[in-house]
């Protein structure tokens, strides 16, 4: 991609792989399962266009990045640590967030326990996910869906990586990007099999090329899903180390972007949670929420120019002179 | 006591014993190793007494509190965890607290500070002063390296092994020997060597404690051991990797820190320069005052009651 400069930054401990274009305020993108940097490159080339520094990190377990070999250093301890010595490593005091699917999630820890850090947050498909400090987060999964609901078949060390090798790691992606089922992904017993989609088309959507899914296809090879999985592996163990911030409220501004298609909105209670008024009082600072119609769970992707428009639009509004530089490139 | 509520309270999934006295703006009252809520007698009374709301927990480990059997369940997380719940049980309609640490409860008060700093009106923090995380060093590599395998912190790593030496040396022994420390230097516990004199040589109780006091002690060490006060020095390690997103944050909240100048951990090597030669106010910007009691060793609030509750109550009393 052009101008996308790659490199090796040492933070808490590990390697990470980072893409970055652009001068100006820091934008930081955080992608999700099971994806990579590249999820970001309409918003990495689109706002280095526009005066903004694109950052781009593979996460911990992920792509270029080191992947540690045991589960338990995938909490989300670990991964804000990652990203505070990567911001540090920019020598800014404040970025703006962008960040979907896991990456959200992880964007509303780092919104959590270093709010200082953050100017402002646009999230893409999953919101605040309040913690019940009576119920572990899988228990309350499993009740609601049962042992196939995908998070919970996702638990056992190195199950869904040998259902995921029967398949392959271009099915296994193609299947989940090309996902336009609401509803919570149920599995079939006792194998991945039709996965998170039930209608995988033959061909690839426009949104999606053969060489975009090449390129996810060619590091998933490399590392397995291990590391990714991982991170749904720690769920209980983010419930049980962020009891300091049960009923803690998220005072950075936010602005929530999901596709009325997107599994996460139409699962877990989450679409009353979001319009319901419990998202508001969970983060008094949420200032939009956009539902794109007709768009599924990879947005950013699938919908990159209003992706695009939302996060200018709504960052622009904290930093101006943004404008001035964008007349230079 | 006159006027002291006993009660059990279930938080963050255990079930806490907390000491309550005094009505008025809360004060949470964080006690250390090897410690219990009853560190606090004097200024539980002394503060209700001028119009706060004293809570003192026994930490999870400790006490009447549950002693969660995990070693792992001892983390800053875990501990914080239960404060903040327990502020929500209790006080859910005062949405910031003053806060007095001593020893590892000044620890878990740094700990608070930073996760929670919204929650906190003003901190008085004892003995123990704030550490910035290194992230190029873990915490038990340093005292290994600084100070030996026999350092009483590298001793209590390995679960069994101090506790079958406490058990030697008897509950009730360990307790005063602790309770009545009073060498700067720093404290090592070469292995059956306890702390380096005969277990049944004479042992004077100073002034501040009495014989009733320490056998309340022992009976409630003798009930749960040390292991779970044990854990938290277990978890050194742990904490620091879970801490990684705090590297470099600053502790946002108006604190005093106070401290004995016969407390080892003030004579610990760089702690005098850290505390009074910009380090800690670096650290901690709010840092309003900075006291150091002279002759007075590491159980400062049991042994200046008088001074450190009138340094308590002229802090709080500017908010």
């Amino acid at each position: 991609m052009e101008g996308v400069v790659h490199r090796t930054v040492e933070v808490n401990g590990i390697k990470m792989h980072v893409a970055e274009k652009g001068e100006g305020p820091v934008v930081l993108f955080l992608h999700g399962f099971p994806e990579l940097w590249y999820s970001w490159r309409h918003q990495i080339l689109d706002l280095a266009s526009r005066g903004y520094h694109a950052v781009a990190p593979d996460l911990r377990g992920y792509g270029d990045t080191e992947a540690p070999p045991s589960i338990s250093s995938y909490n989300c301890l670990h991964i804000v640590g990652d990203l505070v010595a990567l911001i540090d490593s920019l020598g800014v005091q404040q970025v703006f967030l962008v960040a979907h699917d896991w990456g959200a999630i992880i964007g509303w820890y780092l919104c959590m326990f270093r709010p200082d850090r953050v100017k402002a947050y646009v999230c893409l498909s999953v919101p605040f996910l309040r913690r019940d400090p009576n119920v572990r987060t899988v228990d309350g999964m499993r009740a609601m869906y049962g042992d196939d609901y995908y998070i919970c078949r996702f638990q056992k060390p190195g199950e869904m990586e040998a259902q995921m090798a029967e398949v392959g790691t271009e099915y296994v992606l193609k299947n989940n990007l090309t996902n336009r089922t609401p509803g919570p992904p149920i599995f079939p017993k006792g194998e991945f099999g039709t996965g998170f989609n039930p209608d995988m088309p033959d061909t690839l959507p426009s949104w999606l090329t053969q060489d975009d899914l090449d390129y996810f296809v060619s590091k998933f090879n490399k590392t397995g899903f291990t590391g990714s999985l991982n991170y749904y592996r720690n769920f209980n163990s983010n419930w049980e180390l962020t009891s300091p911030w049960s009923g803690v409220q998220i005072k950075v501004p936010v602005k929530f972007i999901t596709g009325d298609l997107d599994s996460v909105y139409t699962s877990l209670n989450l679409k009353e949670y979001i319009h319901g008024g419990g998202f508001k009082e969970d983060v008094p600072n949420l200032e939009e929420v956009i539902v794109l119609k007709g768009v599924s769970h990879f947005n950013n992707q699938e919908a990159p120019q209003e992706i695009n428009a939302h996060i200018y639009d709504f960052i622009n509004k904290f930093s101006p002179h943004a404008h001035a530089a964008a007349k230079t490139t | 006591m006159e006027g002291l509520q006993h009660r059990t309270v279930n938080v963050n999934g255990i079930n806490m014993h907390i000491a309550e006295m005094g009505e008025g703006p809360l004060i949470l009252f964080i006690h250390g190793f090897p410690d219990l809520w009853f560190s606090w007698r004097h200024q539980i009374k002394a503060l209700a007494s001028l119009g706060y709301r004293c809570v003192a927990p026994d930490l999870r480990g400790y006490g009447d509190t549950d002693v969660p059997a995990s070693p792992t369940a001892y983390t800053s997380l875990h501990v914080v965890g239960d404060l903040v719940g327990l502020l929500d049980e209790i006080a859910g309609d005062q949405e910031k607290v003053f806060v007095v640490g001593h020893d590892w409860g000044a620890m878990t008060a740094w700990s608070l500070s930073l996760y929670r700093p919204e929650r906190i009106r003003a901190l008085v923090n004892i003995s123990v002063p704030f550490t910035p995380r290194n992230p190029k060093r873990k915490p038990l590599d340093t005292l290994r390296a600084v100070y030996g395998d026999d350092y009483y912190i590298c001793r209590f790593q390995e679960t069994g092994n101090i506790e079958a030496e406490f058990e030697q040396i008897g509950t009730a022994r360990v307790l005063k020997e602790f309770l009545t420390y009073r060498n700067p230097a720093p404290l090592y516990l070469p292995k059956g060597k306890g702390f380096g004199h005969a277990i049944d040589s004479p042992m004077k109780l100073p002034s501040w404690l009495s014989e009733e006091e320490c056998d309340y002690y022992a009976s409630k060490y003798e009930k749960t051991g040390f292991t779970g006060g044990l854990n938290y020095y277990r978890n050194l390690d742990l904490n620091w990797e879970l801490t990684a997103p705090w590297t470099g944050a600053k502790v946002n909240v108006p604190v005093k820190f106070i401290v004995g100048d016969l407390d080892l951990t003030y004579n610990a090597p760089g702690a005098k320069d850290y505390i009074h030669q910009g380090g800690l106010k670096r650290d901690v910007p709010f840092l309003e005052d900075v006291v150091v009691i002279q002759g007075a060793g590491h159980f400062l609030h049991q042994e200046r009651p008088d001074e450190i509750n009138k340094h308590i109550y002229d802090f709080f009393n500017k908010f």
